[in-house]
C-alpha cells in the first residue's frame, strides 16, 4: 500500500512575526472540531483548545519590551512520537502515508499518560460531558465525530478535511489530492496568513521552503522528537523560546 | 457473640467494642464512596486535575501504596524461596496488607481513568512499547495471585476450616504456595519496575527522563529497589501499629530486627545507586535533552531541599539506623527508621509524579501547582477505610500472627 | 489483537510480551486446577478429618506436643512429629523394644485428683479405650475430661454404622456455648451407644488390633501429671504461671467454676482443639 501512494509528511510553518494573537485559529478549530461550549466551571486549565495561542515576552522594560504570540497545536512528532509510544491501548495512530498523528477517541481509556508524555502539552482531556444548548446542535460539523467525556483529544490536522480532499480526488479519478483542497481550519481562518500548511516532503511546496528558512525553528528540538510544526521569526529572542532550557523565562510562580 | 468465629487461645475485644471501632471507618468509607460515586457519575471534573496536572493525588498515592505493598511479595519471596523461616511470623499479615494495597490501588485507578468500562481495551489492543501496558497486565495478574494467597488464610478460620471441602482445598493450596510466591515475585519485580519506567521513558520531560539499560530506564531498577527496601519496613511499622492498637504482642522482637536488617542493606544500596543516577542525570542526561538542571529546582516548594530530604534524610538516615545492630534492638529506633524509609519512598513517588508535571517544559510556560479537591481526598480516604476494615476483620477472625498465642501464654521471650 | 484487524501485526515485541504474560497466567490457572483436582481426590478419599487434625496439631503449643516417651522419661526432649499417631512413628518401636516388658500396676491411680483406672488404654485427647471380650472396644471420656465438662448441655453421638478415624471426631459435646469435638482414639465402626448408666459412650468394632498409639496405664500416669499441670496453667491468669494452690482436688464440675470467657479456651487446650 505504501509503495502505491506517495508518502507525504504534512506539516505547518507559523510565522510568529505575523501572528497578532487574534485567536481566529482557536475559534475556527473549535468550530470545526465540534468543541462544546464551556460549562461554568471550566477554566483555562480544563478547557479543550486543540489550537491554543500562548503569549510570551522578552521580559524587558519599556522601550525594549516586546511580545510574541505563539499558536501551539499538536506538533505531530515524527520520531519516537512520545504520545504514541506510551498509549497502553494503541489509541494513537501515526499515519504512515501522511505523518499525521491522530487520536482514536473510541479506543481511548482516558488514562492521560499521553498527556504527561507530550512535551508541548498539546493534548486535552474531556473533563466534562459535552453539552450543547437547545438549537446549537445545528452548528455541529457533520464530518467530525463528537467525543465523549473521559477521553483525550488533540489536533489531527483536520483529518476530515483530508478525507474530503481524498474523496474529491477519487471522484476525479486521481490518487493524489490537490494541496489546495486540504486546508486545516486554523490555516484557513488566520487573517494575517501566518500559518502555511502542506507536504514537507514536497521540496517545492510553500511549507517546505519556509521550513528551510534560517529564521525557522521548532519547539524543543533538542528532545529529538522531530516535530512537523515549524515556527518563523526574525527575532532571536523568539527563536530561543523554543529551547528546552526554561531558565531564561517563566520564573514566576503561578498558582492554579 | 461472634466468639465461635474467633480462634481459641487468643484474646479479642467484645463484639460491641469491635463494632464501635469499625463505625468511624465505615462512615469514612461511606463518605468516600459518595465522592467516588460523584466522580464516576459526573466525571473527572469533580477533581482538581487539569490538562497540565493530568496525574494528581490518586496516581501519586497509588504509586506510593503499591511501593509499600511490596512487602507482601518480598516477604513471601524471602520466606518461601530463600527460606527465612523467621518471617512466617508476619507473612499472613503482609499478604493481607498487600491485598489491601493492590485492591485499593486498582479501585482508585478505575475511578481515575476517564472510561473505566474500557479497562479491558489494554488487553485487547496492547501496545507492547508502553510501560503502562506492562503495568496493567502485571498488576491484574498479581492481584489475582494475592487473592489466591489470601484464600488459605481465610479458609483457616475456625469455622470455615470445619467445612471439609474448604479444608482440603486449603491444604492443597498450601502445598503449591511456593509456585505463587515465585510468580508473585516475578510479577512484582516487573510492575514495580515498570511503574518507574513510566516516568523514565518520558523523553518530553527532561526532569523525569533517564538513560537506561536496553528498553529499561534507570528509574525501572530504582523503583524496584526502593520498593524492596521499604517493603520490610512497612511490614514492621504496620505490625507495630496493629500491636499498639490491639494492645498485644504479636511477634517476637528478633523478627523486627531481621526485617530492619534486610531493609537497611537494600536501602543503602538504593541510596548509593540513586545518588549515582541523580548525578548522571543532572550532568549528562538532562543537558543532552537541552534542559538546564537549574530549572528542575528553581521553584519553591520543589527546590533542592526536596532532593536532599528524599535521598539523605529519608534514605541514607534510615539505612544507617537499620544497619546499626545496637539500634535494631530498640523499638523506638526501629519505628523511627521505618517511618523515615516509608516516607522516603512516598516522597520519591511524589517527586516523580507531581513535581514532574509541575515543572514547565516550554520557556513561556509557568510553573504550576495543584491542590486536590475534597472528592479526591475522600476517595482516597475511602481506600484507607476499606483497608482498615478489611484488616480489622482479618485480624479478628483469622490468624494473621502465628506467634500471638505463644506470646500471650508468656512463652517465647527472646 | 487478531491479525488483520485494523493493521495489527505480530512483532517480536508482541510475541515476547504476550507470550510471557499468557504463560504466567496459564501457570497460575494450571496450579489452581491441579490443586482443585487434588482436593477433590482427597475429599473423596475422606481425608478431610485427617487434614483438620493436622492443622489443629500444628496450632498446638510446643508444650502440648511432647512425645509420650519424653513424658515417661525415656528421652530428654522430643516433640511429636506424627500428630500423636505412634503407629506411623519410626522411633516408637525402638522405644518399645528398649523398654522391654514392664508390669502394669493393676490398681487404679489417682493423679492430681483424677482417676486413672488400670483396665484401659488412654488417648491424648482425654478418651480411654477398653477391650471387650469379643474383640470390640468401648470408648469413654476420661476423668479429667468428665470433670472439665461436667454434665454436657448436648451430646451428639455418631450413628451406629458410622466410621471413626484415629484423631478424627468421635462425638461432639456442647457446654456453656462451647462446642468440643472429642477425638476418636481408634479406627473402626460404631456399634452401639452407651446407656446413661454405662461408663462408656460408644462401642466400636476396631479396624485392627493395633492400639500401640494409645498410652498404657503406667505411661498414662506421667502424661496425666503433665496434663494436670497444663490444666492448672491454663486456669491461672496473667503471667504468674501456675498460681493455684497445691494439694486440692478438683470439684465435680469444673465448668461451673471456670469463668465462661476462659472455659472455651481451657477446653480447647485440653481437648487438643486450639
Amino acid at each position: 500500500m505504501v509503495g502505491e501512494e506517495r508518502v507525504a509528511r504534512y506539516g505547518m510553518v507559523i510565522d510568529l512575526d505575523r501572528c497578532n494573537g487574534c485567536g481566529a485559529c482557536m475559534t475556527a478549530c473549535a468550530v470545526e472540531n465540534n468543541i462544546p461550549p464551556a460549562q461554568p466551571r471550566v477554566n483555562e486549565r480544563t478547557g479543550l483548545t486543540s489550537m491554543r495561542v500562548h503569549r510570551a515576552s522578552n521580559h524587558r522594560g519599556f522601550p525594549d519590551h516586546e511580545e510574541v504570540f505563539i499558536p501551539i497545536s499538536c506538533q505531530h512528532c515524527g520520531e519516537h512520537t512520545p504520545c504514541m509510544s506510551v498509549c497502553p491501548q494503541n489509541a494513537v495512530d501515526v499515519n504512515p502515508l501522511t505523518g499525521v498523528v491522530s487520536q482514536i477517541p473510541a479506543r481511548c481509556l482516558g488514562c492521560r499518560y499521553c498527556m504527561a508524555a507530550c512535551p508541548v502539552h498539546a493534548r486535552y482531556f474531556n473533563w466534562f460531558d459535552p453539552e450543547w444548548p437547545e438549537g446549537m446542535e445545528r452548528t455541529l460539523n457533520p464530518d467530525v465525530s463528537v467525543r465523549m467525556r473521559g477521553v483525550v483529544e488533540k489536533c489531527n490536522f483536520c483529518h476530515s478535511r483530508y478525507q474530503a480532499a481524498k474523496a474529491k480526488a477519487a471522484a476525479a479519478g486521481s490518487r493524489e489530492i490537490d494541496p489546495a483542497d486540504y486546508v486545516p481550519a486554523c490555516v484557513e481562518a488566520c487573517p494575517s496568513g501566518a500559518i502555511v500548511f502542506g507536504d514537507l516532503s514536497d521540496p517545492e511546496s510553500d511549507v517546505a521552503l519556509a521550513a528551510k528558512s534560517s529564521d525557522a525553528f521548532r519547539l524543543l528540538e533538542s528532545l529529538g522528537t522531530d516535530p512537523k510544526v515549524y515556527y518563523l521569526s526574525e527575532r532571536e529572542w523568539v527563536r530561543r523560546l523554543g529551547g528546552a532550557d526554561v531558565t531564561r523565562d517563566s520564573l514566576e510562580v503561578h498558582r492554579g | 457473640m461472634d466468639k465461635t468465629l474467633i480462634l481459641r487461645g487468643v484474646r479479642r475485644c467484645s463484639t460491641g467494642r469491635f463494632l464501635a471501632w469499625l463505625t468511624p471507618w465505615t462512615l469514612l468509607l461511606a463518605v468516600g464512596l459518595f465522592a467516588l460515586g460523584l466522580c464516576l457519575v459526573r466525571g473527572l471534573n469533580q477533581t482538581n486535575m487539569d490538562n497540565r496536572f493530568a496525574f494528581g493525588l490518586w496516581i501519586f498515592l497509588d504509586l506510593a501504596i503499591i511501593a509499600l505493598g511490596a512487602g507482601a511479595f518480598f516477604t513471601g519471596f524471602l520466606l518461601y524461596i530463600l527460606r527465612k523461616d523467621d518471617l512466617r511470623a508476619v507473612i499472613n499479615s503482609a499478604v493481607v496488607i498487600g491485598f489491601i494495597c493492590y485492591s485499593g490501588a486498582v479501585l482508585v485507578l478505575m475511578v481515575d481513568v476517564g472510561q473505566p468500562l474500557r479497562a479491558w481495551f489494554t488487553f485487547w489492543h496492547p501496545n507492547t512499547h508502553s510501560m503502562l501496558t506492562e503495568v496493567t497486565f502485571c498488576i491484574t495478574v498479581y492481584l489475582t495471585v494475592l487473592a489466591i494467597e489470601y484464600a488459605p488464610i481465610l479458609l483457616r478460620n475456625r469455622q470455615l476450616r470445619k467445612v471439609p471441602s474448604f479444608l482440603v482445598f486449603e491444604g492443597e493450596l498450601h502445598k503449591v504456595m511456593p509456585v505463587f510466591a515465585a510468580v508473585g515475585a516475578f510479577l512484582s519485580f516487573f510492575h514495580q519496575g515498570s511503574l518507574g519506567g513510566l516516568y523514565g521513558v518520558l523523553q518530553g520531560r527532561p526532569f523525569a527522563f533517564r538513560e537506561g539499560f536496553a528498553i529499561w530506564p534507570t528509574t525501572f531498577f530504582l523503583f524496584i529497589l526502593s520498593a524492596l527496601a521499604t517493603g520490610p519496613a512497612f511490614v514492621l511499622v504496620s505490625t507495630w501499629i496493629v500491636s499498639k492498637v490491639s494492645r498485644k504482642q504479636l511477634v517476637k522482637p528478633h523478627v523486627f530486627s531481621l526485617l530492619a536488617k534486610i531493609s537497611g542493606w537494600l536501602l543503602i544500596v538504593y541510596v548509593g545507586l540513586k545518588s549515582v543516577d541523580t548525578l548522571v542525570w543532572l550532568n549528562r542526561t538532562a543537558p543532552q535533552s537541552g534542559a538546564n538542571p537549574v530549572q528542575f529546582y528553581a521553584w519553591q516548594p520543589f527546590a533542592t531541599w526536596l532532593l536532599f530530604v528524599e535521598i539523605v534524610l529519608l534514605g541514607l538516615l534510615p539505612a544507617l539506623i537499620f544497619l546499626s545492630a545496637k539500634r535494631r534492638q530498640s523499638m523506638k529506633w526501629l519505628i523511627t527508621g521505618s517511618l523515615l524509609a516509608c516516607g522516603g519512598v512516598v516522597v520519591n513517588r511524589f517527586v516523580m509524579t507531581i513535581q514532574t508535571l509541575s515543572l514547565p517544559t516550554l520557556a513561556f510556560e509557568p510553573f504550576m501547582l495543584y491542590w486536590p479537591s475534597w472528592q479526591e481526598v475522600a476517595t482516597f480516604l475511602a481506600v484507607v477505610a476499606y483497608g482498615v476494615i478489611l484488616y480489622s476483620l482479618s485480624f479478628r477472625y483469622l490468624t494473621l500472627f502465628p506467634q500471638e498465642r505463644e506470646l500471650q501464654r508468656g512463652g517465647g521471650a527472646s | 489483537m487478531i491479525p488483520g484487524v485494523y493493521e495489527f501485526s505480530w512483532s517480536a515485541g508482541h510475541i515476547i510480551f504476550l507470550g510471557i504474560f499468557y504463560g504466567v497466567i496459564t501457570l497460575v490457572l494450571a496450579t489452581i486446577v491441579v490443586a482443585s483436582f487434588r482436593s477433590l481426590k482427597s475429599g473423596r478419599a475422606g481425608r478431610a478429618e485427617a487434614m483438620l487434625w493436622h492443622l489443629d496439631f500444628e496450632d498446638l503449643s510446643p508444650e502440648a506436643r511432647r512425645c509420650r516417651h519424653e513424658l515417661s522419661g525415656e528421652t530428654r526432649s522430643r516433640e511429636c512429629p506424627n500428630g500423636f499417631d505412634c503407629r506411623r512413628c519410626a522411633v516408637h518401636p525402638q522405644f518399645l523394644a528398649a523398654r522391654g516388658e514392664s508390669a502394669d500396676p493393676m490398681e487404679e491411680q489417682r493423679i492430681g485428683g483424677f482417676l486413672l483406672p488400670a483396665d484401659r488404654s488412654y488417648h491424648r485427647g482425654h478418651t480411654w479405650v477398653r477391650r471387650g471380650d469379643d474383640g470390640e472396644v468401648t470408648i469413654g471420656l476420661d476423668d479429667l475430661g468428665s470433670h472439665l465438662i461436667g454434665k454436657p448441655d448436648q451430646i451428639d453421638l455418631p450413628a451406629p454404622g458410622s466410621r471413626l478415624a484415629v484423631n478424627g471426631t468421635a462425638w461432639e459435646l456442647l457446654k456453656n456455648g462451647s462446642s468440643i469435638r472429642v477425638l476418636s482414639p481408634v479406627d473402626g465402626i460404631v456399634l452401639r451407644h452407651g446407656s446413661p448408666g454405662d461408663d462408656w459412650m460408644l462401642e466400636v468394632a476396631p479396624a485392627d488390633d493395633d492400639l500401640s498409639h494409645l498410652l498404657s496405664p503406667s505411661e498414662a500416669r506421667s502424661w496425666m501429671l503433665r496434663e494436670v499441670e497444663r490444666l492448672h496453667l491454663s486456669l491461672s491468669t496473667g503471667f504468674a504461671g501456675g498460681a493455684l494452690a497445691d494439694g486440692g482436688v478438683p470439684v465435680d464440675d469444673l465448668s461451673t467454676e471456670i469463668p465462661p470467657g476462659e472455659f472455651d479456651q481451657v477446653c480447647g487446650l485440653m481437648f487438643l482443639q486450639p
